[in-house]
């Protein structure tokens, strides 16, 4: 097979592109192979941070046991950490949050979850902020049309009439007009 | 003269709140267990070999209890714990007078891979009755563990009459063994 130079006659040009399209077929075959390996890695370590950001989101809402004000994400307590692993091979096992998060109450009780149930006296939690911001609006409300109320009156007194004015010049020691 | 009085009042209340926090100290920390009146896990663990003559490599607490059923004492300790050598010595006194119709169960827990220490704690204090491992701490977490040392005393039908956080002492121990053993 004789080939032709690309730069010797025109008539070479059709091979040498021919070449270029297959050099970059085998080129983009290569980076495939090449890709491939590669993305699945990448998708492993995702899956991983996926798992540990829901472990992370279940566990802030647990109570730690031995710790005060700290939930279960935040403490590096021995039973926090036993608790996170707990989580994690729960949803490994492939619980939902709401069971995972049963599991513990049912334990603990309701003590240790930080969000407290919205049933029974835990109620009081959720609607007394709200009434008690109702009642201050409420009591704000009525103070403030009392006193638009008193001063609307004060505005409207009846003007002062001879009498009075006869008092007033007394007490300031003028006399009677004429 | 009204609105005097109301912010007197309201002065006085917030007053009374401030003072009531300064005052009331720290919060209790006692909280009941969740397992009160009702039946506790039974597991299958693994014991230290100086147990392994009498129960194997494993203690089966269910298999245990239903071949002889009496009342159960679990406590939960750790090598780092310093409450629970104080205790110790208490629980092996208890288990000397008790130990023939309670059964004595001690759980390693939240000590991670600390055999080592763990056998020098049980050998320090020569414990007679079993000590189990429980290495991965699930149990500590199913029986709703706040903590080292706590001690639940379980009655002969498996449900927990009472939970103790906190070292125990003989005294104690010797009231509460007394009920289980009563009821």
């Amino acid at each position: 097979m004789t080939l032709t130079s690309p730069r010797s006659t025109g008539r070479g040009r059709p091979v040498v592109l021919l070449r270029v399209v297959r050099a970059a077929v085998l080129a983009a075959a290569a980076a495939l192979v090449a890709i491939a390996p590669a993305q699945e890695a990448a998708t492993a370590p995702g899956a991983a941070v996926e798992l540990q950001s829901r472990v992370f989101d279940i566990t802030r809402k647990l109570r730690c046991p031995t710790c005060v004000s700290e939930s279960v994400a935040d403490s590096n307590a021995a039973i926090a950490i036993e608790m996170r692993n707990q989580v994690q091979s729960q949803l490994e096992d492939g619980r939902s949050e709401t069971e995972i998060l049963a599991f513990f109450q049912e334990r603990y009780g309701d003590w240790v979850l930080l969000e407290p149930p919205r049933r029974g006296v835990h109620l009081l939690v959720w609607w007394l902020p709200g009434i008690a911001l109702a009642a201050g609006a409420g009591g704000l409300g009525l103070l403030m049309v009392r006193w638009t109320r008193n001063a609307r009156r004060e505005g409207t007194e009846a003007p002062p009439d001879d009498d009075d004015l006869a008092r007033v010049r007394a007490a300031l020691g003028e006399k009677e007009p004429s | 003269m009204t609105r005097v009085l109301i912010v007197i009042l309201v002065t006085a209340m917030l007053g009374g709140l401030f003072l009531f926090g300064l005052l009331r100290g720290q919060p209790d920390r006692e909280v009941e267990s969740a397992r009160l009146n009702r039946s506790v896990p039974m597991f299958e663990l693994p014991v230290y070999p100086r147990y392994q003559p009498e129960f194997g490599p494993t203690l089966d607490v269910a298999a245990e209890l239903s071949d002889r059923p009496r009342p159960m004492i679990v406590n939960f300790w750790a090598s780092w714990c310093g409450p629970c050598y104080v205790e110790a010595p208490d629980l092996q006194e208890a288990w000397q007078r008790h130990g023939e119709r309670v059964l004595f169960v001690g759980v390693q827990t939240q000590d991670r891979g600390k055999r080592a220490e763990g056998q020098a704690f049980v050998s320090r204090f020569d414990l007679g009755f079993p000590n189990v491992i429980d290495d991965d701490s699930a149990l500590s977490i199913d029986y709703g563990l706040f903590g080292v040392p706590e001690t639940f005393f379980v009655r002969a039908d498996g449900t927990l009459m009472y939970k103790h956080t906190g070292p125990v002492e003989l005294e104690l121990l010797e009231e509460k063994i007394e009920e289980l053993t009563a009821s």
